[in-house]
C-alpha cells in the first residue's frame, strides 16, 4: 500500500528520488490502466482491452502485459523491456489527493516507495532528482512530474466520454477466448473486453459524425490496431516458456 | 350482474384487445409480458388496456422470486439495475430450512439454486449416501448441500452471487430475488404504460357483459364505460372476479393435504445500516407452522404461517414476537387468511385467471411470483390468433397448470413428511397417511431405492427438477438405500472429482465474492453494465 503525504518545500526540501527506479512499480502488474491521449505510444507493444474495476464495476482502459496476476512478460532481468512506459509507471511516485479543504487537488509523494532515496550512501548518487532547488522553488522534475499528473487527470476525462460513447452505441463485446502455450498449459482470458467491430461498421454516418466531432475514431481505431498485439504477447510468452 | 347482448362472436375473429383486470403485481406482469410479446407500441400489435381499481389495495404477497424473474425482466426490457434500486431489491440464493427435521438449534439444511456439482454426468447423491453410511463420527459428515453445492457456504457467510463486475443478469451463483412487492407492483406500472404501451384505466368494474356463446365481450365501469376486448385476464386477487364470481369455476381446496390458513405479517427493521442482509431465505419451523425471513435492503419481511387447528392466535403472536425479539413491540402484524388450493381450470370461454384469482399456497418455495410468470409466458407466447383456436390454448393452458399445481403441492407436502418433529399435533397430523397424495407416496416409494432423478418427471413444464427434490430428501435425512444395485456406484473416480471440485468451488467463491450488503450498495452507486 501507498503511503501517501502531500508535498511541501519544508518537509521535502532535502528529499531525493531515483526517477529511473520508476519501473520497478510495474514490474508485477499484468493490466496497467491507460488514457486516451497515450493509446498510440501504448499501442506501439502492448493490447489495450478494456477491463473492470473491481469497486465500481466500471470499465478501465487497460494495456495487457501478461496473462495472469504479477505476470509483466517486459519484466526481464530486473529492467523494464519495453519502448514505451505508462503514464500510470512514470508518474510514480507523485499521486494526485484531495486538497484537505475540498477544493482542488494536492500533489501527494508515495514515502514507501522504492524510488525514495533515504539511505545516505544512495543519497550521494548522481541519478538522483530534487523536488525543490536550495531557493526552496520547484524544480524541473518535479515540474516534469506535475504535468504527468496533469495529463492523467485530464485523460480520466477523456477516457470517461470515450467508454460514454462506446456504451451508447453498443460498441463494447466481451473478449473470451483460450490460449494454449507452447507448453501446452492453457489459460482461458475472461473479463476483458474490447470493441465490436461489426457493430462500429455498421453505426450511421451521423453517428460516425458525432465520433468523430469529439475526436474519438482515432482512439477507438488505436484500440482495434492494438488488439493484433495480443499475438506479439502470446509469442513473448511462448518465448520465455522455451528459454 | 351478468347482461346478455346480441353480439355475435364469429370463429375468425382476431384476438385485437386483451384486457386484463387488477393491478397488482400478476396484472402489471401479465400486461407487460403480453404488451413486450406482441409489440403494442406499434400500429399493428396488440391492444393491452388494464383496468385498475383505484379503491382495492393490492395484497402484497410473494417477496421472494425463483431464478426465473431474471428472465421475466430481460423479457419486459428491465434494467436489472433499476430494479434492484427502486423495490428494494436484494439477491436470493434458495432457502435454509432451520428446525425443520428435530427442532434442534443445529437442525438446517439448505435448498439451494446451484444443481450438484457434475449432475448432468453423475448421480452424485448414490456416492454420498454410501459415503455417509462409511464414515464413523459425525464431525467429518458434511451435509448434502454443503458436499455437492457450493452455495449453501457463499449463503452461510452472507455473501452475494455476483459481483459489481458481472454483467446485468449475469450470475457466478445462480440467483432470484427478494423485493419490496409493493414497490415492485408501482415499477411495472410505470414501465409498462410508458415503455411497453398498456393502455391504464384506473376505475372500478362494476358488471360483466356476456355474448351470446357466453364469452365476456366487455367489462361494465363506473367512469369510462364498456371495455371490450377478446381475451379478459382475471387478475383480480382472491375475489376472483371474473373465473369464480362470473364463471363460477370452483375452488379445490387443498387444506387437507397443506394444513397452514393464517399468516401473520410483518416488517422488521435492522439493526443498524450495515447489518449484515441474508442472501437466501429462512424459514424456521415453529410448533404449528414455519416462520419465514426475507431480507430486502432497507428492512426485512418476517411472517409465521401456521395452522389455527394447531395453534391460537395468541399463540401465534407469541411465537412470533419471540422470533423477532422485543423490537416486534411498536411493529405493525398484519394477520392475512391463507385458503390453500386453486380453481379447478384457469380458462373458462375467453377469460384466464392469473394469481391468486388462480389459487394461493403457503409461500415455502416461493411458488406465487413463478406461477404468475409462467402463466403470463404462456398466455402471451400462446396467445390465440382468433376465437376458432382459443378453446384448444384454453385446454393445453388448463391441463399444464393443474400439472404444475399438483407438482407444487406435493413438493410442498414433501417438506413436512420428512420431518420428526413431535412436540406439536401438526407435525405429526402432517405425516398422517391419508394426508398425503398418492402421487408423493408412489414417488417417495421409488426414491427408497434410489435418488430423484429427470425421468421421475416426465413433463417439460415442471417446476421443479429433480435436484431440488433430493435437496430436500438428502437434507431432512432421507435414505436411499443402493445396497441392491452395487454395480451403480462404479465411478468413484469420478465422483471424488465432483467432490474435490465443489471444495475447491468454495474456496474460490468465498475468496471472490462480496458481501450480499456490499454489492447491494454498490449496486446503488454505481449500477451494472450491460455486458
Amino acid at each position: 500500500m501507498a503511503n501517501l503525504v502531500a508535498v511541501n518545500n519544508q518537509q521535502h526540501q532535502q528529499l531525493k528520488v531515483n526517477p529511473a527506479k520508476a519501473e520497478l512499480h510495474g514490474a508485477e502488474l499484468n493490466l496497467i490502466p491507460v488514457v486516451l491521449s497515450e493509446f498510440i505510444n501504448v499501442a506501439v507493444q502492448y493490447p489495450i482491452v478494456l477491463t473492470k474495476n473491481g469497486d465500481t464495476g466500471e470499465f478501465v482502459f487497460t494495456a495487457m502485459l501478461g496473462f495472469e496476476t504479477h505476470e509483466n512478460l517486459f519484466w526481464q532481468q530486473g529492467q523494464w523491456q519495453g519502448l514505451y512506459l505508462p503514464l500510470q509507471i512514470q508518474r510514480q511516485p507523485f499521486f494526485l489527493g484531495e486538497n484537505s479543504n475540498g477544493e482542488g487537488s494536492v500533489v501527494c509523494i508515495d514515502l514507501d516507495s522504492p524510488m525514495l532515496a533515504n539511505k545516505s550512501s544512495e543519497a550521494q548518487s548522481q541519478s538522483l532528482e530534487v523536488l525543490y532547488t536550495s531557493a526552496g522553488e520547484e524544480s524541473d522534475y518535479f515540474n516534469q512530474a506535475k504535468q504527468c499528473l496533469g495529463q492523467l487527470l485530464q485523460g480520466e476525462h477523456d477516457n470517461k466520454l470515450l467508454i460514454e460513447q462506446l456504451k451508447a452505441f453498443d460498441l463494447i463485446q466481451p473478449l473470451s477466448f483460450e490460449i494454449t502455450f507452447v507448453n501446452q498449459q492453457k489459460t482461458r482470458l475472461n473479463g476483458l473486453y474490447t470493441i465490436n467491430q461489426d457493430k462500429l461498421a455498421a453505426l450511421t454516418s451521423e453517428q460516425v459524425t458525432k465520433l468523430h466531432q469529439q475526436n474519438l475514431l482515432q482512439p477507438i481505431y488505436t484500440l482495434i490496431t492494438a488488439m493484433g498485439q495480443m499475438y506479439a504477447l502470446i509469442e513473448r510468452k511462448n518465448q520465455k516458456l522455451s528459454a | 350482474m351478468n347482461k346478455s347482448s346480441n353480439q355475435q362472436t364469429q370463429n375468425n375473429t382476431l384476438t385485437k384487445t386483451v384486457v386484463v383486470v387488477g393491478g397488482g403485481i400478476a396484472g402489471w406482469l401479465t400486461a407487460g409480458r403480453l404488451a413486450a410479446h406482441h409489440k403494442a407500441k406499434s400500429n399493428t400489435g396488440l391492444n393491452v388496456v388494464l383496468v385498475e381499481s383505484p379503491n382495492i389495495p393490492a395484497i402484497g404477497v410473494g417477496e421472494g422470486t425463483w431464478p426465473t424473474m431474471r428472465s421475466t425482466l430481460i423479457a419486459l426490457g428491465i434494467s436489472e439495475t433499476d430494479f434492484i434500486r427502486e423495490c428494494d431489491a436484494s439477491f436470493k440464493q434458495g432457502a435454509k430450512f432451520a428446525k425443520w427435521v428435530d427442532g434442534k438449534a443445529d437442525d438446517f439444511y439448505y435448498h439451494p439454486l446451484v444443481l450438484p456439482q457434475g449432475f448432468s454426468k453423475i448421480d452424485l447423491a448414490a456416492y454420498w449416501l454410501n459415503k455417509q453410511g462409511k464414515e464413523k463420527s459425525g464431525s467429518d459428515k458434511k451435509s448434502f448441500s454443503d458436499e455437492v453445492c457450493f452455495q449453501e457456504a457463499v449463503c452461510e457467510q452472507g455473501l452475494a452471487p455476483k459481483t459489481i463486475r458481472t454483467a446485468e443478469f449475469g450470475d457466478i451463483a445462480n440467483y432470484a430475488y427478494h423485493l419490496d412487492s409493493g414497490k415492485f407492483a408501482v415499477f411495472l406500472q410505470k414501465h409498462c404504460t410508458e415503455k411497453l404501451g398498456v393502455k391504464h384505466v384506473l376505475d372500478d368494474v362494476t358488471s360483466v357483459n356476456s355474448i351470446a356463446n357466453g364469452d365476456i365481450g366487455s367489462v361494465a365501469t363506473k367512469h369510462n364505460g364498456n371495455i371490450a376486448g377478446e381475451l379478459f385476464v382475471d387478475c383480480t386477487g382472491f375475489s376472483s372476479l371474473l373465473l369464480g364470481k362470473h364463471y363460477q369455476v370452483p375452488f379445490k381446496s387443498c387444506a387437507d393435504v397443506l394444513f397452514i390458513d393464517t399468516a401473520l405479517a410483518v416488517q422488521v427493521p435492522y439493526e443498524h445500516e450495515n447489518s449484515p442482509i441474508a442472501s437466501h431465505t429462512i424459514s424456521t419451523g415453529q410448533e404449528a407452522g414455519w416462520i419465514w425471513d426475507i431480507g430486502l435492503q432497507h428492512r426485512r419481511g418476517v411472517g409465521y404461517v401456521y395452522s389455527s387447528k394447531h395453534s391460537s392466535e395468541e399463540q401465534a403472536r407469541a411465537v412470533l414476537a419471540s422470533y423477532v425479539g422485543d423490537k416486534i413491540n411498536g411493529l405493525t402484524v398484519r394477520k392475512i387468511p391463507i385458503v390453500s388450493g386453486h380453481r379447478e381450470k384457469f380458462w373458462q370461454n375467453n377469460c384466464v385467471a392469473v394469481g391468486l384469482s388462480a389459487g394461493f399456497l403457503e409461500p415455502l418455495e416461493a411458488s406465487a411470483l413463478v406461477l404468475v410468470e409462467l402463466s403470463a409466458q404462456m398466455i402471451s407466447e400462446q396467445l390465440p390468433a382468433t376465437r376458432e383456436v382459443m378453446d384448444i390454448v384454453a385446454k393445453r393452458f388448463n391441463e399444464t397448470f393443474l400439472y404444475r399445481w399438483q407438482k407444487i403441492i406435493d413438493f410442498l407436502k414433501l417438506h413436512y413428511i420428512l420431518s420428526k418433529r413431535t412436540d406439536n399435533t401438526f407435525w405429526t397430523d402432517n405425516r398422517d397417511p391419508s394426508t398425503i397424495p398418492q402421487s408423493l407416496k408412489d414417488l417417495m416409494q421409488l426414491w427408497q431405492y434410489r435418488a430423484p432423478a429427470d425421468h421421475d418427471f416426465t413433463s417439460n413444464n415442471e417446476v421443479f427438477p429433480a435436484a431440488s427434490y433430493q435437496y430436500v430428501l438428502y437434507g431432512m435425512g432421507f435414505k436411499s438405500d443402493y445396497q441392491h444395485a452395487p454395480h451403480l456406484l462404479d465411478n468413484w473416480h469420478f465422483a471424488e472429482q465432483q467432490f474435490a471440485k465443489n471444495k475447491k468451488m468454495i474456496e474460490q467463491a468465498v475468496s471472490a465474492l462480496p458481501t450480499n450488503r456490499e454489492l447491494l450498495d454498490k449496486i446503488r452507486q454505481y449500477g451494472f453494465s450491460t455486458i
